[in-house]
């Protein structure tokens, strides 16, 4: 590198690579998988598998299940949370929470955008409808890059989905990246 | 009989049957619009302006139009697999990167092949490539999958799954 071009700052501070490994409180969905949310699920991903519908061809799962990575998407919102259309009123908001887990630390970055890099799925068995789902997230990971479009903080995240009896149902390892 | 009566478990891939470099079967979607983005966007109250809000998503964020949630492909690669591997294997491991846009019009297919295969205690192990592209053959979501199988005669793979399953004598 030149020595005309600035190093980028480390934003990895003390601050932040404290907060590497934090676990959030574990959280539960805050209803039971309903089986008109699978639908609306499975019709909206157009998976017409009949094992969300039909007992005889869910029989090796017991029963009807949900889209194996429907746990995902289980932490609603609480019925008497504030409504998350609200900050949409300041004009040039998004519409995304910047909070990247209920119940873990803000990562303390001043880089806005965020991307989502993607995930590593660990999947163990299929959710039903009538279970709740408990969720586990931690920090596996805080990292930085400098690329050539400038630096990216890398944070790797974990988060473990179970249903309330302990049961496991997926490991998932998300990267997002603040840019 | 009633036509329900006739839904079976899907028998899925068998191990023995499985060359690595083959290609299994895709699986197809779209042309996708803005009403298949709001109909996922609704199910899942995201509530990410990119997805709806075609000034906002061209304009603040200079995006070629609306975006198909990276959080609905996702779902299409997992199908892909479960698919594959039906009722009769389980699809354990499955990654994937966001790494391209789609947006409506595109026909999004998508595709996986064997690149590897062991026998592990008394089921198959199979590793894939997958991933997810556009009627122009652009990919937007590549990953790689590894599912177990059951061996020809042999014993059904366990569920729920415990990768601590493979291994026991």
């Amino acid at each position: 590198m030149s020595a005309e071009v600035s190093e980028p700052p480390d934003y990895i501070t003390p601050a932040v690579r404290a907060i590497i490994g934090a676990e959030a409180p574990p959280i539960e969905a805050p209803h039971a998988v309903e089986a008109s949310e699978v639908r609306r699920f499975h019709q909206a991903l157009m998976d017409a598998s009949p094992r969300f519908w039909d007992p005889e061809a869910a029989a090796r799962y017991g029963g009807p299940v949900a889209p194996i990575g429907f746990p995902v998407h289980a932490m609603r919102r609480m019925e008497d949370a504030p409504d998350p259309l609200d900050a949409l009123q300041a004009g040039d908001h998004d519409g995304v929470d910047r909070r990247l887990r209920p119940g873990l630390p803000e990562v303390q970055v001043p880089l806005q955008r965020l991307v989502n890099g993607g995930y590593a799925y660990e999947l163990f068995r299929y959710a039903h409808p009538g279970e709740r789902i408990r969720l586990r997230s931690r920090y596996v990971d805080i990292y930085q890059r400098n690329g050539r479009t400038g630096p990216m903080i890398f944070v790797v995240i974990e988060d473990t989905y179970e249903t309330v009896r302990g049961e496991p149902l997926l490991r998932s390892t998300n990267t997002i990246i603040l840019r | 009989m009633s036509v329900a009566t006739t839904i079976t478990a899907a028998q899925g891939a068998v191990f023995d049957d499985v060359e690595v470099g083959q290609d299994i079967p895709s699986v197809v979607k779209g042309p996708m619009t803005t009403a298949h983005i709001m109909r996922w966007s609704a199910a899942m109250e995201n509530w990410h302006r990119i997805h709806y809000d075609w000034q906002y998503a061209t304009g603040n964020d200079g995006l070629p139009d609306v975006l198909v949630n990276g959080s609905w492909k996702q779902h299409v690669v997992i199908q892909l697999v479960a698919d594959w591997v039906g009722d009769t294997g389980w699809a354990w491991k499955i990654a994937f990167q966001f790494r391209g846009m789609n947006i409506p019009g595109d026909t999004l297919t998508a595709w996986g092949r064997v690149t590897d295969k062991e026998e592990r205690g008394r089921w198959g192990l199979v590793d894939l490539e997958i991933g997810l592209r556009n009627q122009k053959g652009e990919e937007s979501t590549p990953g790689t999958a590894r599912v177990v199988l059951p061996r020809r005669g042999g014993p059904p793979v366990p569920y729920p799954f415990d990768p601590a399953a493979l291994d026991a004598p």
